[in-house]
């Protein structure tokens, strides 16, 4: 017997990988929420698993930012150091273009509404107008509404980037 | 005629849209040179959404296999079902602590030293204060087949009521409800006293708590019970005639929290039983006159049915119609198993 989750973990895993890896911004700890993510899976046998997952997903990622957040609090009282935007620290000279690029999809990202972001990223990781609506809340009419909106903004704000880099590099 | 607004594009590149609404749009867009532009742009707008986003990707990733995960989850629910069992366990121990001194003071809980030794009972539970007052009252009237047991050996009296009542049926004794399952090993604590000096050998008729399992051995399918209610206990008076059927009382548990004994054996070894209870009642109830317990009409009640050589009774702090309901209820049930 083949079964529906096994099916889904293959099919979707990597999806879902990603959608935690931009919201806790590492790749190892997305991964280890994305298997926790099937583990509860398997313990609940949920009726709309595709649904389910990515729902619990989101969930585990945000107690995961709450729990950074109280982390980060905590060092910067012991530290008294600002608090700084995680972004991908760059490692290699190689990659430094790779991680520039990275960095500035993130920060563009950034510029949108959670709501917006968190719905532009639930359908970028698979899931249909009516699981978004199911999942956010959202009425299946204004899913479309908010994508038109989220698209828009995540180019724009690249694009300003861009710009601005590339006046950045022509002033110096 | 309208153009086709932008989000409904997006829709309907996403597939977000029913199938009607699909032809809506495509016979517009079939005649509609600047909604034709208007969905190119959305197009490459998509695109280059899902390439920007497609930039953060984690580099890593072989995805474990699916039975690592199955072994996790399977591991996850044992660690659950263990940690359950363990909270379970201690609550069924505190009920069973509670209701064994309970069925204790019922039946007396006689049991001599070298019967616990032989018969592989728990250790003998230390008594710090020998409950003379009890003791002195419950004094069993002496028959001539039963030697009569010295009063410092009768059963601790404690300070737990007799019956859980109701007001004070804690989440422990529900949660103990829930453990005890029908049909289950009786909980194994017997509390034994300790060993007289003068230990009279001709001792006879002793009680010993075995499991539901022994005791479905020794007497078939005549164990005294009520179906469907948690076995609480089960205690048997190995008879001194060979090849007939112990005296048998088992404790079962009401969902309220209250204990009633159902008693099955030799008619005068029953009819005794019941009349010791009777007796040591008044006694018991002065010692337990700071609990606030349902007693009400005076706590137990007992019921009592004759077939033949061999009775069945009931007892409980129950109304008697309800004692008798069951106790007609049991013997149909005897009859019908016989």
């Amino acid at each position: 017997m083949t079964d529906e989750l096994e099916q889904l973990y293959q099919s979707t895993y990597t999806a879902v990988v990603r959608f935690l890896y931009r919201k806790v911004w590492d790749a190892e700890r997305a991964e280890d929420l994305a298997q926790e993510v099937f583990v509860r899976a398997l313990a609940h046998r949920p009726d709309k698993p595709r649904a389910w997952v990515f729902a619990v997903a989101a969930n585990l990622a945000r107690d995961e930012a709450r729990s950074a957040m109280r982390r980060k609090r905590h060092l910067t009282l012991l530290k008294g150091d600002p608090i700084s935007q995680p972004t991908v620290a760059p490692s290699a000279d190689d990659t430094v273009e790779h991680d520039e690029q990275v960095a500035s999809v993130q920060e563009a990202l950034n510029t949108l509404t959670p709501r917006d972001r968190e719905i532009l990223l639930l359908w970028d990781a698979g899931l249909s107008y009516p699981e978004i609506a199911a999942q956010t809340g959202l009425a299946v009419g204004a899913v479309g509404t908010t994508l038109a909106r989220a698209r828009r903004r995540l180019v724009d704000a690249h694009d300003r980037q861009h710009a601005q880099t590339r006046n950045h590099a022509a002033h110096s | 005629m309208r153009h086709i607004p932008e989000d409904e594009l997006h829709a309907y590149l996403d597939q977000g849209l029913s199938r009607s609404q699909c032809v809506e749009i495509e016979s517009h867009l079939a005649g509609c040179p600047a909604c034709q532009g208007a969905r190119d742009g959305i197009a490459a707008l998509r695109d280059r959404t899902t390439a920007l986003l497609s930039r953060l990707a984690p580099t890593r990733g072989v995805p474990p296999g699916f039975d690592t995960l199955r072994r996790r989850a399977a591991e996850v629910a044992f660690q659950r079902r263990r940690r359950l069992q363990s909270v379970a366990w201690a609550a069924s121990l505190v009920a069973a602590v509670a209701l064994g001194w309970t069925g204790s003071s019922l039946t007396g809980d006689r049991a001599p030293v070298q019967a616990a030794q032989r018969q592989e009972l728990p250790a003998p539970v230390p008594i710090a204060e020998p409950a003379s007052r009890q003791a002195v009252a419950a004094a069993p009237p002496a028959s001539a087949s039963r030697a009569a047991m010295p009063a410092a050996r009768q059963a601790p009296a404690r300070r737990a009521p007799r019956h859980s009542p109701d007001s004070s049926a804690t989440a422990a004794d529900r949660a103990a409800v829930l453990a005890v399952l029908d049909p289950v090993p009786a909980l194994e604590l017997s509390p034994i006293d300790k060993p007289r000096a003068d230990d009279s050998p001709e001792l006879e008729g002793m009680w010993r708590t075995m499991s539901w399992d022994g005791a479905q051995a020794e007497a078939g399918t005549s164990v005294p019970h009520i179906g469907g209610l948690p076995i609480v206990r089960v205690q048997v008076q190995v008879s001194e005639n060979v090849g007939q059927r112990p005296l048998m009382v088992v404790a079962q548990q009401l969902s309220s929290g209250q204990v009633i004994r159902t008693i099955e054996g030799p008619a005068p070894d029953v009819s005794q039983l019941l009349a010791r209870r009777a007796m040591s009642d008044p006694d018991s109830a002065g010692s337990t006159a700071d609990s606030t317990g349902p007693r009400g009409d005076g706590g137990a009640h007992s019921m009592a049915m004759q077939m033949g050589d061999r009775m069945l009774a009931i007892t409980g702090a129950l109304p008697t119609d309800s004692l008798l309901a069951m106790i007609r209820r049991m013997n149909a049930e005897m009859r019908s198993r016989r």
